[in-house]
């Protein structure tokens, strides 16, 4: 806990915000009428270009830390800082916002849509904007995690490994500061998930925060730090 | 066009119904069936309405004044016809008449019977297939067409009618209207066949069904002041309660193809919900990668009006067919089917229809335009 408290103030010291800091978060709520602590005294920073890894016990409150880092969930008390910035009390609109500046997102289950080419689910976060930019970068994108010649493949013609390639891909369309990884390696075996953890280090390499938790031993292997979760207190490994 | 589609709620939308062609069909069916019903049981209850009207015109404008036999009247004073006339002035036309029965027969031995008008002024009321009807009437007869072909006669010929003979003039027609008076199996005489006295009856042809009830209502006020002297057979307040039940008969088949255009709304919301609810996944992305709300909504609304469009574009064409079929099947005249009070049921069942679906579809898109993303990706 005091190294990753020291992370951050490493970061501010140097005179750089921490793309990602979570402050004394506690995240509460009320299931069948018991109140569970899912989240206490969370402090966490991550800095540009560094692979964090979140590992802990189901239940140990993992999930409810992405959402958290991912502004998809508020803490019940403490601060969540996005480049330097107070969100934590955000409204939906402006939370909604800074997700598609700030944030990408990978999951275990992929979600790709499987009516859709590699290239058209990669540019699944743009297509309510105007932006005649993004399909040459999806392109870029696709080939950048080696899936160059499956730009019009739908998810069915793809393996487990190149479905993930393609959902990072999609996480990137953004040009996210953060990417956030729910369980990455989840559904895919020790060859895939090793390459599909190669992307994410290269990922790293362009100065972007990554931050998956996980059950995964494997993802600890290619990450610069692992913190561990346990009954939503966050442990240094 | 372009234009619209380039809008990515519409694009998505778009996108979104082609994923499940199959249920979109089906969806759109039903507001098709929706559009249909309303916009042909509202054309055909108009069209009704329109030929009846066509048909029964001439029965509201017509005003017969006939002696009151009740009260001991057998025939119209002088006096009475020209007050009749003076009411009559500036609305319409007032033509005295004899009428009796009387048998007729052609030259070849062919005889029927008919009703034999006495009039020096048959213009007003009679008008000719073939000959001419004169604006004074001195001699010779003017010979209903049904008539006339009973007993083989035509213009030049000579009939006999209660031991006289004369000389056809004209032929009536018969006239499409239902009128009191029926010339297609009448005969016309000048006033000088029939003994002196009092006229049998009055025809007012008033010039609207409007002047006529005036008309009508003033003769019975002056004339019947002080006794019942004459009956005035008047048939416009008939005719405004055939029009009053071929508007609640119109009503009641649009109420009839309203149902079914609900019964599709439902289907549509069905449908939405459904779909919203297979997609909460991908809704759920949507918003996790910064899709915002609106998006989601204006998306779906769009989905769901798109299905109400379509729907009711093939339901108006297939309406149109329905009603170029009624005029292909039926006597019914094209100038009525293609009567421009017909094309306001394409409108309101076009619009209906797109009412609808936009309304089905509101609270399916709000619902998971308002998920949480945390909750949606969950399942």
């Amino acid at each position: 806990m005091t190294r990753s408290r020291s992370a951050g103030a490493e970061a501010e010291a140097a005179g750089v915000e921490p793309p990602l800091l979570l402050s004394g978060v506690d995240r509460t709520y009320e299931r069948g009428g018991e109140t569970v602590h899912a989240l206490q005294d969370v402090n966490l920073a991550v800095d540009a270009g560094e692979f964090v890894a979140v590992v802990g016990p189901s239940g140990s409150g993992k999930s409810t830390m992405l959402n958290t880092l991912g502004l998809l969930d508020t803490p019940t008390a403490g601060d969540v800082l996005l480049d330097g910035r107070e969100v934590s009390d955000a409204d939906d609109a402006r939370r909604t916002r800074l997700r598609k500046e700030y944030i990408g997102f990978v999951f275990q289950d992929f979600y790709l849509i499987p009516t859709l080419t590699a290239t058209e689910n990669v540019l699944l976060p743009t297509v309510y904007d105007a932006d005649a930019k993004a399909r040459p970068r999806a392109e870029d994108l696709l080939g950048r995690v080696g899936l160059g010649d499956r730009l019009t493949h739908r998810p069915t013609e793809l393996s487990g490994g190149q479905k993930q390639r393609v959902a990072i891909a999609r996480s990137l369309i953004n040009e996210p500061e953060v990417l956030l990884a729910d369980e990455p390696t989840g559904n895919l075996d020790t060859d895939t998930g090793r390459q599909v953890l190669g992307e994410f280090e290269r990922v790293c390499d362009g100065d972007v925060a990554v931050v998956a938790v996980t059950h995964d031993e494997l993802v600890t292997e290619y990450a610069d730090r692992t913190v561990e979760l346990v009954d939503g207190h966050l442990e240094v490994r | 066009m372009t234009r619209l589609t380039e809008l990515p709620a519409v694009l998505m939308a778009v996108r979104n119904l082609r994923r499940n062609r199959l249920r979109s069909v089906l969806a759109a069916l039903g507001i098709v069936i929706g559009v249909l019903a309303i916009a042909t049981l509202g054309i055909f209850g108009n069209v009704l309405q329109l030929a009846a009207l066509n048909q029964l015109g001439g029965i509201g404008d017509q005003v017969i004044v006939s002696p009151n036999q009740d009260a001991g009247a057998d025939s119209l004073t002088a006096r009475d016809v020209a007050e009749i006339e003076r009411i009559a002035e500036g609305r319409g036309t007032a033509v005295p008449l004899y009428s009796e029965g009387a048998a007729v027969s052609g030259t070849g031995g062919e005889s029927g019977f008919a009703n034999i008008y006495g009039t020096n002024t048959p213009a007003a009321l009679f008008t000719a297939e073939s000959g001419e009807v004169p604006e004074r009437h001195r001699q010779g007869a003017l010979v209903g067409t049904d008539l006339a072909s009973e007993v083989d006669v035509r213009v030049g010929s000579l009939v006999e009618i209660g031991g006289n003979t004369y000389r056809v003039i004209a032929i009536l027609a018969a006239g499409e209207d239902i009128s009191p008076v029926q010339p297609g199996t009448a005969v016309v005489l000048p006033e000088s066949e029939f003994a002196a006295g009092g006229y049998d009856q009055v025809v007012v042809q008033a010039d609207s069904g409007e002047d006529a009830r005036d008309v009508a209502d003033e003769i019975r006020d002056r004339l019947n002041s002080r006794e019942d002297r004459v009956s005035v057979l008047e048939l416009s307040s008939i005719l405004d309660q055939i029009n009053e039940f071929l508007g609640l008969l119109n009503q009641f088949l649009l109420g009839l193809g309203a149902v079914s255009l609900i019964v599709a709304g439902v289907a549509i919301f069905n449908v939405m919900l459904m779909s919203t609810t297979e997609r909460k996944g991908e809704i759920g992305l949507l918003r996790a990668v910064g899709v915002e709300k609106g998006d989601i909504l204006r998306t779906l609304v769009v989905e769901a009006t798109l299905l109400g469009v379509i729907g009711g574009v093939v339901g108006v064409v297939l309406s149109i067919g329905a009603a170029l079929l009624l005029w292909y099947v039926s006597p019914i005249g094209l100038n009525i089917i293609l009567d421009p009070s017909n094309a306001v049921y394409l409108v309101v069942a076009f619009a209906f229809g797109v009412v609808i679906s936009l309304a089905s579809g509101i609270y399916p898109a709000w619902k998971a335009a308002n998920l949480e993303p945390v909750e949606a990706l969950r399942d």
